[in-house]
């Protein structure tokens, strides 16, 4: 287990903060952490900064998640990784989709050539609007109070798909479904963020995998064409116990 | 590296295990990546010859929360899943995507009961397990495993029982964790074959969250570093009882694997070293196993079994 310094905390939006720590370790876009709370539990976490400068980007949802969101400066913070497969870099016009905190993770492939769909329930919860500088924003909520009132799909039919060199999409699995469903069978490169029940994070207990793939070690990142392979995307996924249950999406 | 698995290459690595034909003596072990049916039936494409399942109990169990598990330098680990499991009865399903690989699935079970065991292991056979691993040696919940597995008159009844109960063979995974597991062994005899060893308990502290890492605080050690722990228990079991024995502990390589047989393993499981090597370890231990065997001109897995016991 490794540990560090918190030296900055962010909030970004009312319930998601992000947590600055120096971390000198060759780390990609894409790639996680598992950081743990001592005496409350351990989660895998997305990492938002792979500079020298490291940070994590985190809702609260739970005891780990919620002790992460309280660090402060100066507090250490505790962690093992990094964990997973990258996204593939690419150079020339880029497209991010994020959904809900998935834009935690798309965050360090932002250029000045990079477009975006963020999308969110309401205004308020929008993550990192503010740092799409150089290309065009799309800002989609559930309710109306910003930008689109739809989903991200209503954003993404009104684009030239063909010119980006790579589409990254990071949100809830059925985010995920309704935009591999939009883009499958398109002239495109397009990657996917998959999310699943992680324990482990080293490749070992089964919870993350998906059609036999470990989220933690072959993903979590996936291509479009490896998701055209998989029974169970949008499908099936396993609970915490191993229990197969249904999302049909 | 299948053009170099050539056929009669392969043909040496062929072998059995209470009359289960293996294409090698690699076997996916307990708990690691065999909660899915996906998984293992990913596991046996890609080269293991036989996976067992994560151990099943009655009901449904959630485990411990995270950290389940600590990377130990050197490819070891010390992990404590707390037996998360869906029940017996959500278990069907991934038995049957498992078995679309045609290849054996092992059913691993565990209960605080004979009545439990018996049980659980008639519903693996139904659900088509090729054979039957009693997890008596879990080292990290209570009123399960090491604790049911260190009573001789339990053992012994939980062994009977489970035999009457399934026509498949029975495997008694036993723990190291143990005074004389002798003793234990003897009150399994009726078990078609012993798996030999289970985890070593551990723990792991970190020292500036002065805290144990793992939640349950205790785990159980895997990898190399219980190698030896592991060639020790087979050679002593074989010698001592003459069953046929699955060898399991620190395997990473070829020459491990081997040094298993030679005390006395008629095949082995792979489980930590999954975690080092990804789930290619499998092709790789084939290749490297049977290309010892051919410099040192051993035909068939069947001769070197126990080689190394003296008389």
């Amino acid at each position: 287990m490794r540990h560090s310094e918190v030296i900055k905390v962010e909030e970004n939006t009312p319930t998601v903060k992000t947590i600055y720590f120096e971390w000198e370790q060759d780390a990609k876009p894409g790639q996680f952490i598992m950081a743990w709370v001592p005496g409350t539990g351990e989660i895998p976490i997305s990492l938002s900064s792979t500079d020298t400068t490291k940070s994590i980007t985190v809702k609260s949802y739970g005891p780990a998640s919620d002790a992460i969101t309280k660090l402060t400066k100066g507090s250490r913070i505790f962690f093992r990784g990094p964990y997973g497969r990258a996204f593939s870099p690419v150079t020339g016009p880029t497209l991010l989709v994020g959904g809900g905190s998935g834009m935690a993770s798309l965050k360090p492939l932002i250029t000045m050539d990079t477009d975006a769909i963020i999308s969110a329930r309401t205004a308020a919860e929008l993550l990192f609007s503010d740092r799409i500088k150089g290309g065009k924003l799309f800002e989609v909520t559930d309710d109306g109070s910003a930008g689109i009132q739809g989903n991200p799909m209503d954003a993404l039919s009104t684009l030239d798909l063909e010119k980006y060199k790579m589409i990254y999409v990071c949100g809830p699995e059925i985010m995920l479904k309704k935009v591999y469903d939009f883009l499958n069978g398109k002239q495109i490169r397009a990657e996917f963020a998959m999310e699943r029940l992680m324990k482990c994070g080293i490749g070992v207990c089964d919870s993350c995998s998906i059609d036999g793939f470990q989220l933690c070690r072959d993903g979590s990142i996936f291509s479009i064409e490896e998701l055209r392979e998989m029974t169970e995307f949008g499908r099936t996924k396993l609970t915490e116990s191993g229990k197969r249950v249904y999302l049909n999406y | 590296m299948d053009d170099l698995l050539k056929k009669d290459t392969m043909n040496r690595l062929n072998t059995q295990i209470s009359g289960i034909r293996l294409d090698n003596p690699f076997i996916l072990a307990s708990g690691i990546l065999d909660e899915n049916g996906y998984t293992m039936k990913r596991v046996l494409d890609e080269g293991a010859a036989a996976v067992v399942t994560k151990s099943i109990g009655i009901s449904e169990r959630s485990g411990y929360r995270p950290p389940v598990v600590v990377e130990i330098d050197g490819g070891n680990m010390i992990n404590a899943i707390g037996l998360a499991n869906p029940g017996i009865d959500n278990f069907g399903e991934e038995m049957k995507i498992a078995r679309e690989s045609m290849k054996p699935v092992i059913g691993s079970v565990f209960g605080s009961t004979a009545e439990e065991f018996a049980l659980l292991s008639r519903k693996m056979e139904m659900y088509g397990a090729s054979a039957i691993e009693l997890n008596l040696s879990c080292p990290h919940v209570k009123g399960f495993g090491q604790e049911v597995g260190s009573d001789p008159d339990l053992v012994e009844s939980i062994v009977s029982e489970v035999k009457h109960a399934v026509k498949v063979p029975v495997f008694a995974k036993l723990s190291p964790n143990i005074s004389d597991i002798l003793e234990i062994a003897k009150a399994a005899e009726k078990a078609d074959a012993y798996v030999l060893i289970n985890t070593v308990k551990a723990m792991a502290i970190d020292i500036y969250a002065r805290m144990p890492i793992l939640s349950n605080s205790f785990g159980g050690m895997s990898g190399p570093c219980i190698k030896h722990v592991g060639i020790r228990y087979v050679y002593e079991v074989k010698q001592e009882t003459g069953k046929e024995i699955i060898g399991v502990g620190g395997i990473r390589t070829g020459e491990d694997a081997l040094e298993y047989m030679m005390a006395g393993a008629s095949c082995v499981e792979i489980g930590t070293a999954v975690h080092s090597d990804g789930r290619k370890i499998f092709k790789k231990l084939s290749l490297e196993t049977a290309k010892i065997m051919k410099t040192e001109r051993i035909e068939s897995i069947g001769e070197i079994i126990g080689a190394a016991i003296r008389k």
